[in-house]
């Protein structure tokens, strides 16, 4: 009996050894749950206990240099009641007595109300979207009524519609892999708008501010326990442009009325490269994006994100020629006295290569002024490529201009070292191409802006830059602040500044950019129309400005997309921007005199681009024939 | 081990280790029931409930202790009669509660008599066992026994109380085991509940997944559970089966025992009987309970939200808990349950991975002490209670940590000593009785 009892000892044993395993096992799983994973858990459990009251923290707010908030906030009210508080018949008598009327509402409905709060133990929403007048009559009774709490909340406003939109971009829900990717430090909750595009986008996390709220504990069917904590908001920071307002403005309006609503204006100052305007056609609404009642928008209502003014690449055209001028003034023995005689064309050799028009007998100043090609096909062949390429170089071309905003395009610089890199060939006919800015040669509007800048500051190349500071609203200190930057210097003698300089001056004051002429300034400019084989040539405007016995204080550049011509499409835009810089209240300009006459008399249009050349005689006739008609209206070129 | 205890002549009457751990089971789980229901509307009830039962199974307890243990082997006929009574009575005089008609209501108090009878259950058995000798190796005793305990289990489960039946199955199936029965008769045992696990769980899925009836061939399966036709028709294929397996072996020259096939017939047909009786008395919530076991992630407000707010529960506890009446989970009610089922997700979530791995240390405690008192039992009788109140123990310990940990379904089984139970807490204190009783005359009838 006794060898039996044993094996049945050996049987419990086996048992009590694996009661123990088990018993181990289950300790290191405990041990996983609650030490290891202890954080996870608390998290889950934290947010099983908490419901919370939001109050949507004000986003910072986006001043122009001038003070002006184009980026607001608009608040609204809501009054809750929880149930947390007093329930006490008594006490509801009192309060819907005391705020009934503050809200405009019937007693018996306020009742009501806390009735169903106390009752379903929730918060209850006793009025929203209240009036700001009221509420602050309603935060004072808030002190003496307890469970009664205004919850704030901040929405987005552009107070001045569409301003430079696509610089300050627009606010929009978070889709998947933004809410993926969020800043878990600042708290995000699904519901909430993020900049989605422009600054609103690169200064999201300093704009955000930190979202407030009532937290409050509630059971597991969201029965309202205690008030946790009202935690104030705290306000995001102020971003202040160097945009100015009027100049902006009026880059916007212009870019709007023009021929055909698109293209792009910027302004700089040539003294720092702080940028004055930054405008694209065709803008849009801002506050549009904004979408809180959580509807979809209509696909109608997306606009394109593309920033035309840093992201579109275009032939300068003849504001090219001033390049062309400074390698040939810069290479030595030019006389800008000696005429050179334009019958209309150019003739290459194997090639004939057109001119605009038939301009007889230009010195330097004329053919700058009256933007004759055959004078600058003659430069150029004198000069040769390399000396422009050298030029272009100087200043940059081929390369962004730096400016802090994402998707910039460097555009693309022209001349035989490329293609000798290529392995390829360089004509005469690409010499002279290039002499007028047409060809493989592509830059962005404020390419050109930096170029004007360039030039108005007699060869400083700043970094433009729109951000003046950044300003935190909790300790009023500056986070951030924008400062020049010199990207390079021209070095150039100031022999050739100073002819460049009489020829821009002569263009604006008797020459094709005769519209921005304005008295009590000096103004300098070039117009460019930039060929376009695939439909209405594009418009460009170059100029800068100052105060006579001053240094030029702005640099613009106006593109006009299909505007057909720099002068008429471009140029009125650019006078509205120059006009609202300096504060000139001046009538309009006399359109039919000041460049008409000659245009009727002198110029024909004739298209000078490669497409132009590989035309067959036929083509060119009809050409002639419908330019003679845009000569007679627009004129310019 | 055995041999530390006869050399002593003067003995202890009482082991107090094992008392130790279970008065300090039951005063940690006194403290977390409060704690648990500080929060609800029955805080009272519960608590006064809880006192009174306290010092009942103390008492019964110490009756227990005083008794000699081998009267339960002489007048096991009568304590069966009484298992019977209780259980029939119960299902006559006993009043529903959530679904189950298991309840008696006396005027003072509430008792479920499957509780107490859990513990008759396995006194009765092991006096069966007792008088088998040397048959306890024979295929007559295991049917036997099953012809004994049968009749219990088919009252229970007419109530019905599966949570009895999952605690008193593995308690007989350990005490089978220590008693040295064969392990191939044990397989046996195990595969008849294989089989009819595997058709509740099958007919539980394809209950509460309509679609799947589509095909022809799963819904005649589902059909098995109602239609007697089917029924029948299965019944002679598992026969036929089972014939033309054996010829088949014949044929192929591997001889085995014509009875080995017999035997495998009968179990499937028997499992397949229970797994039909099983899904009769099945509830709805019981279904979802096997659902959210089988696919977890299928149901987050449902069954299986209960044990994820359970396991959030015992996770943020972290080390040191969030103090007594302080947990977040329990007191806002996240955690279903909580005075009962759960009541470890309270300990994880109050007193933190300290107070559950001393809940788990005086449980391996007592049964390390259940073991050794088995050991040193002075008859073959007092070993095998021992053995199945070992695995009764066992049993709970396992369910009640698995089912917090994601190993086992939720069952709806409380841990003795912590969960708030009065039927629970003196039955339960009544078996550790019975084991002080055969420890306390462990030498005298040598």
């Amino acid at each position: 009996m006794s060898a039996v009892k044993v094996s049945f000892n050996s049987r419990l044993r086996s048992l009590l050894v694996l009661a123990l395993i088990a018993g181990g096992v289950v300790a290191l799983r405990l041990t996983d749950i609650q030490l290891l994973s202890h954080d996870r858990y608390l998290k889950l459990a934290e947010r099983n206990r908490t419901q919370v009251l939001y109050q949507t923290a004000p986003r910072g707010r986006i001043f122009t240099a001038d003070g002006k908030a184009v980026a607001s906030n608009a608040p609204s009210f809501d009054l809750y009641y929880l149930s947390a508080g007093p329930k006490e018949e008594s006490y509801f008598a009192r309060l819907a007595q005391d705020f009934a009327p503050r809200l405009g509402m019937d007693k018996e409905k306020v009742l009501e109300k806390l009735r169903q709060g106390a009752k379903s133990g929730k918060a209850v929403a006793l009025a929203e979207n209240l009036s700001p007048k009221s509420v602050m009559a309603l935060k004072e009774l808030q002190l003496y009524y307890p469970g009664v709490y205004v919850i704030e909340e901040n929405k987005r406003v552009y107070p001045y519609g569409i301003f430079a939109s696509h610089l300050i971009g627009y606010l929009g829900s978070m889709e998947g892999d933004e809410w993926k990717n969020r800043d878990l430090s600042l708290d995000y909750r699904l519901d909430a708008k993020i900049g989605k595009n422009g600054l609103e986008k690169k200064f999201e996390k300093e704009l955000k501010g930190r979202d407030g709220g009532v937290f409050l504990e509630v059971d597991y069917r969201g029965r309202v326990r205690r008030v946790i904590e009202d935690r104030k908001w705290q306000p995001g920071s102020d971003l202040y442009l160097t945009l100015n307002y009027a100049v902006q403005r009026a880059a916007e309006e212009g870019l709007k009325n023009s021929m055909t609503g698109r293209g792009a204006a910027v302004a700089l100052d040539p003294r720092t490269g702080a940028v004055l305007a930054l405008a694209t056609a065709p803008a849009f609404e801002p506050g549009m994006f904004v979408p809180y009642d959580d509807e979809p928008q209509p696909k109608s209502k997306r606009i394109s994100e593309y920033n035309l003014a840093v992201q579109g690449i275009y032939p300068p055209a003849s504001t090219f020629k001033v390049i062309t001028a400074i390698a040939a003034i810069e290479k030595g023995g030019f006389n800008p006295e000696k005429t050179i005689y334009c019958p209309g064309y150019y003739d290459a050799g194997s090639r004939v290569f057109k001119c605009w028009g038939v301009h007889q007998h230009d010195n330097f100043f004329e053919g700058m002024a009256d933007s004759c090609d055959v004078y600058f096909y003659t430069l150029a062949a004198q000069t040769g490529p390399a000396a422009i390429e050298k030029t272009q170089r100087m200043f940059q071309f081929g390369k962004p201009t730096g400016i802090d905003l994402p998707g910039e395009k460097a555009g693309n610089l022209y001349g035989p070292t490329k293609r000798a890199r290529n392995r390829s060939y360089w004509f005469i006919g690409d010499t002279l191409n290039l002499s007028i800015g047409q060809g493989e040669l592509l830059v962005t509007p404020i390419k050109m802006a930096q170029f004007a800048a360039a030039l108005a500051s007699r060869g400083k190349i700043w970094r433009p830059y729109y951000l003046d500071r950044l300003v935190s609203n909790q300790t009023g200190k500056i986070i951030q602040q924008g400062q020049p930057e010199l990207l390079g210097t021209v070095d150039i003698k100031d022999s050739t500044w100073d002819l460049i300089f009489k020829a821009l001056k002569q263009t604006v004051d008797s020459g094709t950019a005769s519209r921005v002429k304005m008295k009590g300034l000096n103004v300098y400019g070039k117009t460019g129309t930039a060929q376009n084989p695939h439909g209405d040539d594009h418009g460009w405007f170059m100029a800068f400005a100052g105060r006579p016995g001053e240094e030029p204080s702005l640099a613009v550049a106006v593109f006009v997309e299909f505007g057909k011509g720099g002068s008429s499409a471009a140029g009125p835009i650019a006078r509205e921007m120059i006009k609202a810089y300096f504060g000139i209240e001046e009538e309009p300009l006399r359109r039919a005199e000041s460049a008409g006459g000659t245009a009727s008399s002198r110029k024909m249009v004739i298209p000078t681009a490669p497409a132009a050349q590989i035309m067959s005689n036929m083509d060119t006739m009809q050409r002639l024939v419908l330019s003679i008609g845009q000569a007679q209206s627009g004129g310019e070129e | 081990m055995m041999t530390a205890y006869p050399a002593r002549t003067r003995k202890n009457r009482l082991d107090w280790l094992l008392l130790g751990a279970m008065a300090g089971l039951a005063l940690l789980g006194a403290l977390c029931i409060m704690s648990a229901v500080n929060s609800v509307s029955f805080y009272n009830p519960v608590v006064r409930t809880h006192l009174i039962a306290l010092p009942l199974g103390f008492a019964a307890f110490f009756a227990a202790w005083s008794f000699n243990y081998q009267i339960f082997d002489e007048q096991w006929k009568p304590l069966y009669g009484v298992i019977l009574a209780l259980l029939i009575g119960v299902l006559l005089f006993g009043t529903y509660q959530r679904g189950s008609k298991s309840w008696f209501v006396l005027p003072f108090f509430s008792m479920q008599p499957a509780e107490i009878c859990r513990v008759l259950t396995i006194l009765v058995a092991a006096a069966f066992l007792d008088r088998q000798g040397r048959r306890i190796r024979d295929m007559r005793t295991l049917v036997l026994l099953g012809v004994l305990i049968g009749p219990v289990f088919g009252l229970i489960m007419l109530q019905p109380d599966f949570s009895s039946i999952v605690i008193t199955f593995p308690a007989l199936l350990v005490l089978l085991y220590c008693a040295g029965v064969n392990v191939f008769y044990l397989a046996l045992v195990l595969a008849f509940a294989a089989v009819a696990g595997f058709f509740t769980v099958a007919w539980t899925y394809l209950y509460l997944h309509p679609a799947l009836l589509d095909y022809a061939l799963l819904d005649a399966f589902y059909k098995l559970a109602s239609r007697p036709l089917y029924m029948a028709g299965f019944s002679v294929a598992v026969a036929v089966a089972g014939y033309a397996a054996w010829w088949f072996f014949k044929q192929l020259r591997i001889f085995l025992p014509s009875f080995y096939f017999v035997l495998a017939t009968l179990v499937v047909l028997a499992g397949f009987f229970a797994g039909v009786f099983v899904d009769h008395q099945m509830k709805p919530y019981q279904r979802k309970r096997v659902e959210a076991f089988l696919a977890p992630q299928s149901d987050p407000q449902g069954a299986s939200y209960n044990v994820l707010q359970a396991q959030i529960a015992m996770g943020s506890g972290g080390i040191l808990g969030k103090g007594l009446f302080s947990g977040t989970q329990s007191q806002l009610g996240f955690v279903p349950e909580k005075h009962t089922d759960f009541i470890l997700a309270v300990v994880g979530e109050e007193l933190g991975l300290w107070g559950t791995l001393l809940v788990l240390g005086l449980y391996l405690l007592i049964l390390w002490r259940v073991a050794v008192v088995a050991y040193a039992a002075s008859d073959r009788y007092g070993y095998l209670v021992c053995s199945g109140i070992f695995g009764m123990f066992l049993t709970y310990m396992l369910i009640n940590f698995g089912m917090l940990i994601g190993l086992f379904p939720v069952a709806g089984i409380p841990l003795p000593f912590i969960s708030y139970g009065g039927s629970n807490l003196v039955s339960s204190m009544l078996a550790l009785g019975v084991v002080q009783s055969v420890y306390a005359r462990r030498i005298t009838s040598g």
